[in-house]
């Protein structure tokens, strides 16, 4: 039941958040669905016992790679879609104790609290890079060698 | 003179809505690039920078290449006019438009009215901020503060960016003005979590548009645009930070 009423939350609060950044109407309700699917994810990852940083870093590939295939259906540049979509995983309340401890003057919690919220924002990265490598397969530009001609 | 001109006007023009209003560097390039090959230029090069775009090509052989560039001065967040230029710049290469309408409509894309009135926006906020504020942990009775300190720090950063030239100093004021007004509606007794209505306030501010188009852009190879974004998401989490820091030093 909790974890219905945190997925109505999230989708309300990720369709706010595209109206933030002004995404188009028609893609105003499915950026939710995203959110959603982001926030759904993290939790049922963090409930098999791994990390919060590997749990985040999942959650923001699928958020990511559906991004990726609703922007081709409905022809819509991806950002639009994918940056509501991961918003839910920003560690806004770890970057907010960094700070607080930091103000305290408890210097190493706050550097413990600095690393996740660097770590988890780099899942939220990576998941993103996964995402944009596999959809992007097919148009590889060559980084090492020219191609046989 | 004539068409050369004129489709390096609509380029750049489409260009600089894109990039004025967060595109992603490689989408600019990749539409500027499409679009003038599709009316029969060669040579065509762009290069895109988080501040400025230069454009150049060929008209026919003899010629001497045409090149210019346009500065984007201001980097607002509004992806419809995003999608908008991309549909127009699609329906141009594939010779649906002609030069003349694909004017007219960037013209008109440029100069219209956000998709959402700016009242929504603040609404908007006020929502994101009250449903972060309960997923991180605060309780029911923590979302009305919460949705207001969102409100007030949106209303805050939009007034500010107005009048200020410094865009961080506007985000500074906007998370003192939410820390304060959240640390003061706990005190007269509305919610009990500090800390999640404090975090709800700020999540509205949150850099998201820099912060994903850098990751985009340092992966598809354009690190100067990348780097650049990446510095701008920092200091923009910084100001909130230290706007933070600020009002629970003074008082908590």
């Amino acid at each position: 039941m909790d974890i219905v009423t945190q997925l109505l939350i999230t989708y309300f609060a990720t369709v706010a958040f595209g109206i933030i950044f002004s995404i188009p109407k028609r893609a105003l309700l499915i950026g939710g669905a995203i959110g959603m699917l982001a926030w759904g994810v993290f939790q049922g990852v963090l409930n098999l016992g791994t990390s919060y940083v590997f749990a985040t870093g999942i959650a923001s590939f699928a958020a990511a790679a559906l991004s990726h295939i609703t922007a081709k259906i409905i022809r819509i540049p991806v950002t639009a879609l994918s940056i509501p979509g991961i918003l839910p995983l920003v560690p806004g309340s770890r970057a907010y104790f960094t700070m607080l401890s930091f103000v305290e003057g408890d210097y190493l919690q706050g550097l413990e609290y600095g690393v996740e919220t660097m770590l988890r924002a780099g899942a939220i990265a990576a998941g993103l890079v996964f995402a944009l490598a596999i959809f992007s397969y097919g148009k590889g530009i060559g980084h090492r060698y020219e191609p046989n001609r | 003179m004539g068409k050369a001109d004129d489709v390096m006007d609509i380029c750049l023009l489409a260009g600089e809505i894109m990039l004025k209003y967060g595109a992603e560097t490689y989408r600019v390039e990749e539409t500027l690039e499409r679009m003038a090959k599709s009316a029969s230029f060669s040579n065509v090069h762009c290069f895109t920078t988080s501040t400025g775009i230069f454009l150049s090509f060929e008209e026919t052989k003899e010629k001497e290449d045409l090149m210019q560039m346009v500065r984007i001065d201001d980097r607002l967040q509004d992806l419809s006019k995003v999608t908008a230029v991309n549909q127009v710049s699609r329906e141009f290469v594939s010779g649906q438009l002609t030069v003349e309408e694909a004017k007219q409509k960037l013209t008109a894309i440029a100069s219209s009215p956000l998709t959402y009135p700016l009242w929504l926006i603040h609404i908007a906020s006020g929502v994101a901020g009250a449903g972060f504020s309960y997923l991180f942990g605060g309780g029911w009775a923590d979302m009305m503060p919460a949705f207001i300190a969102a409100v007030m720090s949106s209303i805050v950063v939009v007034e500010f960016e107005r009048y200020l030239k410094v865009r961080f100093a506007a985000e500074f004021a906007a998370a003192f003005s939410g820390g304060t007004i959240a640390i003061f509606l706990v005190f007269i007794g509305m919610g009990s979590n500090l800390d999640q209505i404090i975090i709800g306030s700020l999540m509205p501010l949150v850099p998201g548009v820099p912060l994903t188009n850098a990751v985009r852009d340092l992966m598809s190879g354009d690190l100067v645009a990348g780097v650049s974004r990446g510095a701008e998401a920092l200091l923009t989490s910084l100001s909130i930070a230290s706007g933070i820091a600020l009002t629970i030093s003074i008082f908590v």
